[in-house]
């Protein structure tokens, strides 16, 4: 079985986001990228049904920033079979549209039985990959899914909705998941072999013909959100934080 | 004195059973050389002798357990000596008229007949030393049982030793040297009542000998040839033995202290060894994928348990024991030696057969194992190479240890705080703090991951901060720039992200100008100072309590007040003392701090791990039974209670922010609160120097754990 | 190009969910804007009863045994045919585990452009202007969708949901499109396990997030939990690393609550999140991010270590 996880990087959100001078996206020469979260459980999902059966994981992105090499390494740390990324000169910021048609005709042709990518991504602007992906392939798409167990050519998959409630579906392959959680948290991947791997592995180049990278919105401004309101901060060290959280509490009575 | 028919009888047995001994000790050679590389020993004759001399000495047995080590050095000086002797013994049996000189006669003139008679003064009273060591080796064994010779539950066993196989193995041993000294002794005994007088040269033999006075000429002939049968030809026939004897040791011992790795302790070896493939997997999974010197340290190996006795996560009841792994490799030789003596690669994974992943995951890396061990062998580089295996294959890992691996990783530091946050301590640190990546300073200070962090050790942090500008140190420090220094990351096994972390750090140092390294962390000091200099990275390393007495004898820090109300121990951390011998100054600051002071049993060289080395303090969750931590303020209080007289206030000194944690914690769960309280020997020394503190700062016994 | 707008209603476990007059609401005042109509599609089996309740110019009841529950590719086939027989000028579904399924697909499928993660709508003359939450709502994307027409996904709470309620006339209408041959099968709902707590009934929530560091710091949280009385948790990041029950999970994709105190260590307040407790009546964050979005949503808050704060609050406690 040939499973393709289609991943993309996304600006860290740890530190603090700078916007740029023209106020229309984030000063991408001050972020750091990191992996989707979110495609990160995607491609553990992807490595525990391979493991839960047999097959091959192969995972893919578009390389926008320079640094998809280690991203990809470190998948084939944790168990992907093969890597491979879209060819070309590519600025971070594509947009889903973009990233979707790309790596959709790249795909494609790779002839999946399943196909993995995260539910979302925080830059997820223009909409989400997996849906995108699913439509451009004409493959049948389910996603906010968090466990995926193949037999024959059907998947079940748990798709997650509010309150804890879930439903089964099981989907004939081939097919596109939308992955929000595996079913174990992602395993390490031990910086050794990642070290390793960038010396030893190789990056499968696709060249697509693909020109079409409109998103069809014209983004006027990015802003910081305004806040409607904003929380009255209490003041000085640990204890007087704890003081007056105490306070609060004991004036409507909660303890 | 031999007859014909005994002389032919001697000869086919030596070619025989020793031409089957050489080919197992061939066997071992082949076996020890399927190792990994280890980086090359250099000097090695010198190494060797060096080696031979401190055996001589039996230096490297009275580290421990000086009683035994008595018992040891008699049987160990009598063997030796029975080289000569069995040499002799041969030419008395073989050459026709040779004969030592008995009853202090029948030997050719006054000069052969002293060093006879001096050499058989020496036998005698070595061969009695001998036996009695061998007898009280056996009645500890066998009678007492000394429960030091047992395993922790849990511990996994080879089934030959769980069978029984050191004890018949010991047995076995102890029999052939009772019966080898016992026979020569006795053989020499009846010689003497042959001759019928007494030796003065031999005094022991002399007075056995009494009690076979009435036997006939014939009889004591036989007795002769038979104890000299069952003293030579016992050897001979114990040889095939050797091979797969822990007697071996004799002879392995010296050649393993001669080749033990060069360097400073607190340097590991490379997980892949220098030139090998890039696709070489790190660390061991198989016992062949171990270096030859660890393979080495299973035929040294006298399975005494010295090792285990001083390790921190068999005191605390974990199934760890570095003697149980030297043991398992010695059986598992055993069992597949005729493939491994061909030079096979055979099929003996370490994790199924050598030592469980739990045991694995419970070694501090104290080092304490490795320094007390008496034939050099280094059970704990084992365990560091099997780790960095299983990090690679990520097979079993503490979900604790993936989070502070992530982390670090990630952001620099196991704390889970993003990398810009890593100097917000030097806000508040009351002295302004200089930036070293943007001025040149003298000393570059690194300050570690804990001290920077964890809420606890900050406080202390900043009060170094404020002595060291006091004094005019002219320091800064790497701000957001400063990573994880990677120790315990190596020691974890992640050998990947210790080179990435001294890569970013190095990257750091670049960008700054400093002439020397000062860090409060004895953890990143021992990598800093040892490990770096591989990588390039060349620099003075100090450790905070060696400047600060520098500080105080030059003058620059003066104390004002005598802390005489405080009777204080202080705990030798690890990675300052055992590795890097870092003893004197705290010990000094102490003193000009004017306490009263009493060191704990375990102090230096024999100091207790505090539980936290080796990524043991980022571990999801706690073992249960007594931790190091609180067996060692049981110590503390054991050592200071009894002599408390006038002293206000009993202190547990530390000079190592792990130490600050743990003890603050230990002192807690052991119940031991308002009885003795932790300090930073910062702050015994800010206290003794008389800088009063900024109002609002807490002081670290109060804040809460 | 129609000026009308399609609001695709949702229902979960047979309930029409919020989401749906939230939507129906702005699609109203947008519509008004516009000039344009209100269509509310509801997809499903035996829906008609609860078909009468919005604010809709027209409500479109579709009634299949395929659309019984919720099935991205049943759905995806027939909404695609609404859009393509009505083409209106906005196509509003909810951001939520079926929304997000669908919005994208739409998009592609009808050539049209998609906002995600909308929380503000609002036509400007002729055009829409779309404002989207990104970045983990540290970022507000102001858009416009080129040619006019989009497929939008609404957070839920963005708009009241009061404005969407009424009694627009109900149209019933079979399929559109044949729903033979579908790749996608539901067989089941899975009911939340009983077993734990329920953290829905609780007055007041200890809640961690990724700021709490390591597995072994839960139990410190879970000690100041238990010291006020509290249930202790978490938002996502916590629950997908195991170190609390799924059962625990407050957001998006966990449990709502409305608790009378929800005291926050180390959350910094993704959209997600925030919408599982932003009705809760007293909220306390404790992060040490002072841009944290959750100071926003919060009614009081520090950038203390969370560590100390909470080992301050516990000696407070007793």
């Amino acid at each position: 079985m040939k499973i393709v996880v289609a991943i993309k990087q996304v600006p860290s959100l740890a530190d603090e986001v700078e916007l740029n001078a023209e106020g229309t996206n984030l000063d991408f020469d001050a972020v750091d990228f990191v992996l989707n979260e979110w495609d990160e459980q995607a491609i553990e999902q992807a490595v525990l049904v391979k493991e839960a059966g047999s097959g091959a994981v192969t995972v893919i992105g578009v390389d926008a920033t320079g640094e998809l090499d280690g991203v990809l390494h470190t998948a084939l740390a944790k168990g992907a079979d093969a890597v491979a990324k879209v060819a070309g000169e590519f600025e971070p910021g594509l947009t889903s549209h973009a990233q979707a048609r790309l790596l959709s005709s790249a795909i494609i042709d790779m002839a999946p039985d399943l196909v993995l990518t995260g539910v979302q991504a925080p830059d997820d602007l223009d909409g989400q990959l997996g849906p995108m992906l699913a439509a451009l392939m004409d493959l049948p798409y389910v996603g906010v899914v968090n466990s995926v167990q193949v037999s024959g050519r059907t998947a079940t998959v748990h798709k997650e909705y509010a309150g804890g409630l879930m439903a089964e579906f099981s989907v004939q392959l081939p097919a596109v998941i939308g992955i929000q959680a595996a079913s174990q948290p992602p395993r390490y991947a031990p910086v050794s072999k990642v070290r390793q791997l960038a010396k030893t592995a190789t990056i499968e180049e696709i060249e697509t013909a693909e020109d079409e990278l409109e998103s069809g919105l014209s983004v006027r401004s990015m802003t910081r959100p305004v806040s409607v309101g904003h929380a009255d901060m209490i003041a000085g060290d640990a204890k007087a934080v704890a003081g007056r959280i105490i306070a609060i509490l004991n004036e409507r009575g909660l303890i | 004195m031999l007859t014909l028919a005994e002389e032919i009888a001697f000869i086919l047995l030596v070619v025989v059973l020793g031409g089957l001994t050489a080919v197992g000790f061939r066997g071992i050679a082949t076996l020890v050389r399927s190792g990994r590389a280890a980086p090359p020993r250099e000097d090695v004759p010198r190494r060797l002798m060096s080696a031979l001399i401190d055996v001589g000495l039996q230096r490297p047995i009275f580290k421990a357990r000086p009683v035994l080590s008595t018992f040891h050095a008699f049987i160990f000086f009598g063997f030796s000596f029975y080289f000569l002797v069995n040499v002799a013994d041969l030419f008395e049996g073989f050459i026709p008229g040779f004969a030592l000189a008995y009853g202090a006669g029948g030997a050719a003139g006054p000069f052969l007949g002293g060093v006879a008679n001096l050499f058989n003064l020496v036998a005698d009273i070595l061969s009695v030393l001998t036996l009695v060591g061998m007898i009280a080796f056996l009645v500890r064994r066998f009678g007492m049982k000394d429960k030091r010779l047992s395993f922790n539950d849990g511990v996994l066993l080879h089934p030959g030793v769980q069978a029984g196989g050191v004890r018949r193995d010991s047995a076995i041993v102890g029999t052939f040297i009772m019966l080898h000294v016992g026979s020569r002794f006795l053989g020499q005994t009846l010689r003497l009542a042959e001759t019928g007088k007494a030796d003065p040269f031999m005094p022991f033999a002399s007075l056995t000998s009494l009690a076979f006075g009435g036997l006939s000429a014939s009889a004591l002939s036989l007795g002769i040839h038979v104890t000299w049968w069952t003293a030579i030809g016992l050897i001979v026939c114990f040889l095939p033995y050797f091979v797969f004897s822990k007697h071996i040791h004799l002879m392995v011992a010296p050649l393993n202290l001669g080749l033990i790795k060069p360097g400073p302790r607190g340097l590991l070896d490379p997980a892949v060894p220098k030139g090998a493939p890039d696709d070489m997997a790190p660390g061991a999974a198989q016992l062949q994928d171990l270096g030859w010197p660890r393979l080495l340290d299973a035929y040294a190996c006298i399975m005494c348990n010295r090792c285990q006795e001083v390790c921190p996560a068999h005191g605390s009841g974990r199934p760890l024991s570095p003697a149980a792994l030297e043991v398992n490799k010695r059986y598992l030789f055993n069992h597949h030696f005729t493939s491994l003596a061909k030079g096979e690669q055979a099929d003996i994974p370490l994790l199924a057969m050598a030592i469980s992943p739990e045991a694995v995951w419970s070694c501090t890396t104290c080092y304490a194992c490795v320094r007390v061990c008496p034939v050099g062998n280094e059970p704990m580089a084992d365990i560091v190479d099997i780790r960095r295996r299983m990090i690679y294959d990520t097979a079993e890992i503490d979900s604790g240890i993936q989070g502070a691996l992530e982390g670090i990783g990630k952001n620099g530091n196991w704390f889970g705080k993003v990398a810009r946050t890593r100097a917000r301590w030097a806000k508040d640190a009351g002295v302004p703090i200089k930036d070293a990546t943007k001025e040149p300073v003298e000393y570059l200070w690194f300050v570690g991951d804990t001290a920077s962090f964890d809420q606890r050790v900050v406080p202390l942090t900043q009060k170094v901060a404020r002595v060291l500008s006091h004094a005019g140190v002219d320091f800064g420090i790497l701000n957001n720039e400063e990573r994880n220094a990677g120790n315990d990351v190596r020691r974890v096994g992640e050998e990947g992200l210790f080179e990435m972390l001294v890569e970013q750090n190095m990257k750091a140092f670049g960008k700054a100008q400093f002439k020397q390294i000062i860090t409060t962390d004895p953890h990143s000091l021992n990598t800093l100072r040892n490990e770096y200099p591989q990588f390039g990275a060349e620099y003075p390393v100090h450790h905070y309590t060696a400047v600060l007495l520098e500080l105080l004898e030059a003058g620059k820090l003066q104390v004002t007040e005598k802390l005489g109300r405080y009777l204080a121990t202080y705990h030798d951390p690890c990675y300052l003392g055992r590795y890097n011998q870092g003893y004197e100054p705290p010990r000094r600051l102490l003193e000009l701090a004017g306490m009263r002071f009493a060191e704990m049993p375990r102090n230096r060289e024999n100091s207790y791990c505090c539980g936290a080395g080796g990524g043991q303090i980022w571990l999801g969750s706690a073992p249960a039974g007594e931790r190091p931590a609180e067996s060692r303020i049981r110590e503390a209080l054991e050592t200071l209670s009894p002599i408390t007289g006038d002293a206000e206030q009993l202190l547990f000194v530390v000079s190592c922010p792990k130490d600050v944690v743990m003890y603050t914690d230990a002192v807690k769960t052991s119940g031991n609160e308002g009885k003795i309280v932790v300090r930073d020997i910062i702050e015994v020394l800010e206290e003794a120097l008389g800088l009063t503190e900024p109002a609002g700062l807490p002081d670290t016994a109060q804040v809460p754990v | 190009m129609s000026n009308d707008i399609l609001v695709i209603a949702e229902h979960l476990d047979g309930k029409v969910a919020d989401i749906s007059y939230e939507m129906t609401g702005k699609a109203r005042e947008l519509a008004a804007a516009l000039g344009g109509k209100v269509t509310v599609a509801l997809l499903g089996q035996g829906m008609a009863g609860q078909a009468g309740g919005f604010a809709s110019d027209a409500t479109l009841v579709i009634d299949d045994p395929a659309l019984a529950n919720f099935n991205p590719e049943a759905y995806g086939r027939v909404i695609a045919a609404l859009i393509a027989a009505r083409a209106p000028r906005l196509t509003m579904l909810g951001s939520t585990s079926s929304g997000m399924d669908l919005t994208a697909w739409l998009a592609v499928r009808s050539s049209l452009p998609c906002v995600a993660s909308v929380n503000q709508l609002a036509a400007e003359g002729d055009e829409l202007r779309i404002s989207s939450q990104i970045y983990g709502g540290k970022v507000a994307a102001q858009v416009s969708p080129e040619g006019g027409r989009a497929v939008v996904a609404v957070m839920a709470g963005a708009f009241p949901a009061a404005a969407g309620r009424g009694a627009g006339p109900v149209e019933q209408s079979a399929s559109p499109v044949s729903l033979d041959g579908l790749r996608v099968t539901f067989s089941k709902l899975i009911r939340p396990e009983a077993g734990d707590i329920d953290i829905t009934t609780y007055d007041k929530l200890v809640s961690v997030g990724r700021g709490i560091g390591g597995q072994e710091n839960i139990e410190l949280a879970q000690e100041l939990a238990g010291a006020l009385g509290a249930a202790l948790s978490g938002s996502r990041p916590i629950i997908d690393a195991g170190w609390l029950p799924k059962t625990r999970q407050v957001g998006k994709s966990g449990l709502s609550v409305k608790p009378k105190l929800y005291l926050m260590l180390g959350i910094s307040g993704a959209p997600e999140h925030l919408e599982g407790m932003k009705d809760a009546e007293l909220i306390l964050a404790v992060n040490s991010d002072p841009k944290a979005p959750i100071f926003d949503v919060a009614h009081y808050g520090s950038t203390c270590d969370l560590f100390e704060v909470t080992e301050a609050l516990l000696e407070a406690l007793g």
